[in-house]
């Protein structure tokens, strides 16, 4: 379980603003992720919720304010070395191995676990062989959970939209994230796909317990979520608490049902009334 | 060792696992299962423990011998364990179909007197522990609460159930665990009441949907499942290292003769595919050897192979096309009992090596030793297809309540004909038609149903319903259920459906609709031509034709649908060939009503709509002169005049 800081957030975010030249794409941002919650993200489009997961994760670099992770400041940090400290994301247009199957992509997702030793990898049988069995089996595990195994050995880049979504969430939990990041997970897809992964979601969050007593990730499931979606039915739904971004400030944080309420909020997605 | 001794000590279910458990125990594998990628073998000890220790797990829960226990699941080693426990106890298996919804699930749970249900996951869970509507929208509280005697609901997939804390549910593996503690107690309990079951107990309970009223429980006692599986020993070779893929519903009896009966009684080790939609996968990297579908599974990996013919390289389409007329040349000189001369024998050989090797392998029957078909009607296209390529597929027939009945022998294989009646088994037909057949392997009853047993079981005959013919040299055809049929003047009855399924899968034929019944005393039938296949034909044999029309009525298209009336004629019983029939001008149109937007005939329509045509062909005209309304696309309507030959088949 991650440290988490005094005030029981995981994730802070303190006033970080961020602009590309004269754009200002985020604007004194503070966020705090709890641990025990799903936080969905929304707004408009344009309004900067992709840019925030980007600063959160290390692509984009802040000029001002803080990320802390637990209680280390991420803000400096390189992307790979965030990825390490346990924050994996899904993203908005898939980011996976075209080129290679759904296995291969997840058993690539479990290089930061891998301890590399160059002789014992050169010799492979013995430590070497059983390591790869060890993280074949959480891939399995993560395969079984989100019920890819008739898309298993099938080449990413044939596969539909709806399932290349669910190969790059398999992918954001074979890091075994203690806090995950997701993306728009369920844009582009029918009705039916989006339940299928709207109760992905729920699971992973609640834990699944006994049917994955291996697999720590999919056993305790993780405990802070980070959503942003534009379907409102299904934020409405999963999520516990919900920060509405426009223009690169944020505009309220609340429940589900008091952002539904929100005047600034329906101002934002509907226009002013006359 | 020989399957007499095998019955000799071992004259139920259960027995035979006890049987295989002392002869393989942990040397050879009677289950496999995919799981986490991998095949996971369970060996005979460990089919038989885990069978064993849920027996005994269900007796401390209360089981007694003739309980009945529902199971409802997917094709998993846990299935057939549940099955097998059950039975041990001297109890009754009954499956339900998983597709059930709620208040189906309630009638066969509470119709059964089910004291358990085992249910493979949340899904099926779900069934029980949610409120419910019923067909008419009425609210029901949740089965558990509606089904008094139901004590406890067993799952053996924890995924999303784990955490129910409902008191009724409780899992598999705590059933087996509740079993080692009760044996400790009761030590030898297991083997004693595997002993007093004899094959005169009931086993299972197959429900089967009725087309009249509520589902009946065909009650099978252990005696008939073993004499089912044991008759086919008779006319097939199944050996202990054969390969069988278990995908079929094991709640249908068709599994629970071949997986169920040929793993206890042959050793044929089973497989479990991992999930529906890898089967096929699945049975490619076991490389099944016997392998039992149901006529749209044959179907639809004819499509898929058509499919990938169309999409691979000219050279491998040449070599498909050059090599498939011998295939199919190669099967009609076999189906005629003739020795192909040595010419046809390396022209097959080299079919083989060219062609029909990897295209078996790719679709994962290559190693494929006996396949089986039954159940619905299937084009004797789709089994000469196959047999062309190399697959030995032969069709049978059978059901829940009258077991195995028909299967081909050997090479003496039919397209038309479900195959030859199996011994100890007799077969009749009424003068209606109706096939009846007694012999051992019947049914023993419904359950909680006295008068449809008799209703069905007169003088020990069972009345299928289904309606048939036997040829000359004893193969028997079924063509139709009773219900659907017509009756011809004479008060023969013959099948609409038979002739038009077989002629539409003509090239040529698009569409066709036989006309008989009532005051009619033969049968005539109306064609829509294929334009597209019959154009292309007609362009390759330098036929000019201006028209859909023109074209229909050419001589020699004509002749080219009557080889094909002919052909069928020769499968059907002589009332009820096909005397006359017309090429129509024009094609049977959805926006005229004629066909629903699914392509279906709308017979009546399509009847009163060609009434003249129809009174022609029964009157002894040549030729008609017909005016048809037509709509055009752009909604115009018109009139077509045009003289349609009625043709007289041979």
């Amino acid at each position: 379980m991650a440290t988490t800081s005094g005030n029981g957030a995981k994730l802070r975010i303190e006033d970080v603003s961020l602009s590309f030249g004269g754009l200002q794409a985020l604007a004194d941002i503070n966020v705090q992720v709890k641990e025990g919650e799903i936080l969905a993200i929304i707004g408009p489009n344009g309004a900067g919720k992709t840019c925030l997961l980007n600063c959160i994760n290390g692509f984009y670099r802040p000029q001002e304010g803080k990320i802390i992770f637990g209680d280390r400041d991420v803000t400096k940090l390189p992307s790979h070395r965030i990825a390490e400290l346990g924050i994996a994301r899904t993203f908005q247009n898939i980011q996976l191995y075209t080129g290679l199957t759904t296995l291969d992509n997840l058993m690539a997702a479990r290089h930061i676990h891998l301890k590399p030793n160059f002789l014992a990898g050169a010799i492979y049988f013995g430590p070497e062989h059983d390591k790869e069995i060890r993280h074949r089996r959480v891939v399995e595990d993560i395969i079984d959970f989100l019920e890819m195994e008739a898309i298993r050995k099938k080449i990413v880049g044939s596969l539909p939209y709806g399932q290349r979504k669910r190969v790059d969430l398999g992918r954001a939990l074979a890091l075994e994230p203690k806090l995950l990041l997701l993306d728009e997970p369920m844009a582009g897809m029918n009705v039916e796909e989006k339940e299928d992964m709207a109760r992905f979601i729920i699971d992973i969050f609640e834990g699944q317990g006994e049917t994955y007593p291996d697999t720590p990730i999919l056993r305790d499931g993780v405990k802070s979520i980070v959503l942003i979606e534009h379907d409102m039915g299904v934020v409405m739904d999963i999520a516990d608490r919900i920060v509405v971004l426009d223009f690169g400030q944020k505009i309220a944080e609340g429940t589900p049902k008091q952002i539904m309420a929100d005047k600034a909020v329906i101002k934002a997605y509907l226009g002013e009334e006359e | 060792m020989s399957l007499a001794t095998r019955l000799e000590t071992a004259d139920t279910l259960p027995k035979l696992l006890k049987y295989n458990y002392e002869k393989y125990g942990d040397t050879k594998v009677a289950m496999r299962v995919k799981q986490f990628g991998v095949w996971q073998a369970y060996t005979w000890k460990d089919f038989y423990d885990k069978t064993k220790y849920l027996s005994l797990g269900l007796m401390s829960l209360g089981l007694k011998p003739g309980d009945k226990v529902s199971i409802l699941g997917d094709n998993k080693p846990e299935w057939y364990c549940a099955e097998l426990a059950v039975q041990a106890a001297g109890a009754v298996a009954t499956g339900i179909f998983t597709d059930c919804m709620s208040n189906e699930v309630r009638y066969y749970v509470e119709h059964s007197d089910s004291k358990f249900a085992i249910a493979h996951d949340q899904e099926q869970v779900d069934k029980f522990l949610t409120p419910y509507k019923d067909r008419e929208g009425n609210e029901h509280p949740p089965l558990k609460d509606e089904l008094k005697l139901l004590k406890k609901v067993i799952y053996w997939d924890p995924k999303g159930v784990w955490n129910y804390d409902d008191p009724i549910l409780i899992s598999f593996n705590k059933v087996v665990e509740l079993g080692k503690e009760y044996e400790k107690k009761h030590p030898g309990a297991f083997e004693t009441s595997i002993e007093k079951v004899n094959s005169d107990d009931v086993c299972i309970l197959s429900y089967t949907s009725g087309t009249t009223g509520l589902p009946k429980g065909a009650m099978m006692k252990h005696g008939t499942m073993i004499q089912a599986a044991e008759s086919l020993l008779t006319v097939e070779r199944w050996e202990d290292d054969d390969q069988y893929v278990s995908f079929l519903p094991p709640a249908w009896i068709a599994e629970q003769a071949f997986g169920v009966g040929g793993s206890l009684l042959y050793g044929i080790e089973v497989n479990f595919p991992e999930a529906a939609e890898t089967v096929l996968e699945n049975i490619r990297e076991i490389g099944a050897r016997v392998l039992f579908w149901g006529p749209r599974n044959w179907e639809s990996v004819n499509r898929m192979i058509q499919a990938k013919i169309i999409d691979t390289t000219r050279l491998n389409r040449l070599l498909y096309h050059m090599f498939l007329p011998v295939g199919y040349k190669y099967t009609d000189i076999q189906e005629a009992r003739q020795k192909p001369s040595p010419l046809w024998r390396f022209m097959h050989f080299l079919a083989h090596w060219a062609v029909f090797r990897d295209l078996k392998d790719k679709v994962g029957l290559s190693n494929v030793r006996m396949a089986y078909t039954a159940a619905a009607p299937i084009s004797p296209d789709v089994i000469r297809f196959f047999r062309a390529i190399g697959v030995n597929i032969k069709q049978l027939y059978g059901g829940t309540e009258q077991g195995l009945v028909t299967l081909h022998r050997g090479d003496d294989v039919r397209p038309e004909t479900s195959g030859p009646v199996m011994p100890k088994v007799q077969v009749r037909l009424t003068d209606d038609g109706e096939v009846l057949i007694k012999g051992e392997n019947l049914f023993c009853g419904y359950y909680k149903s006295p008068e449809a047993t008799e209703e069905k079981l007169r003088g020990g005959w069972y009345h299928s319903g289904d309606f048939g013919h036997i040829t000359e040299d004893g193969h028997l055809v079924v063509m139709d259920r009773m219900a659907d049929l017509r009756e011809l003047k004479g008060g023969r009855k013959f099948s609409p459906q038979y002739a038009e399924i077989r002629l539409r899968f003509s090239p040529y034929i698009k569409d066709v609709l036989t006309i008989g019944g009532g005051d009619k005393d033969y049968v005539t039938c109306v064609v829509n031509i294929d334009l597209d296949n019959v154009g292309r034909w007609a362009e390759a044999r330098r036929i000019p034709y201006t028209t859909f029309t023109d074209l229909s009525q050419k001589p020699q298209v004509i002749e080219l649908i009557k080889t094909d009336i002919i052909r069928i004629n020769k499968t059907l019983p002589e009332w009820a060939r096909i005397k006359k029939f017309a090429n129509l001008h024009r094609e049977f149109d959805a926006d005229e009503a004629e066909l629903t937007r699914t392509r279906k005939i709308k017979r009546n329509v399509v009847e009163e709509r060609y009434k003249d045509l129809i009174d022609a062909m029964y009157g002894g005209a040549s030729e008609l002169s017909v005016e048809a309304p037509i709509t055009y696309r752009d909604g115009r309507k018109g009139t077509i005049t045009t003289a349609l030959k009625i043709n007289t088949v041979g």
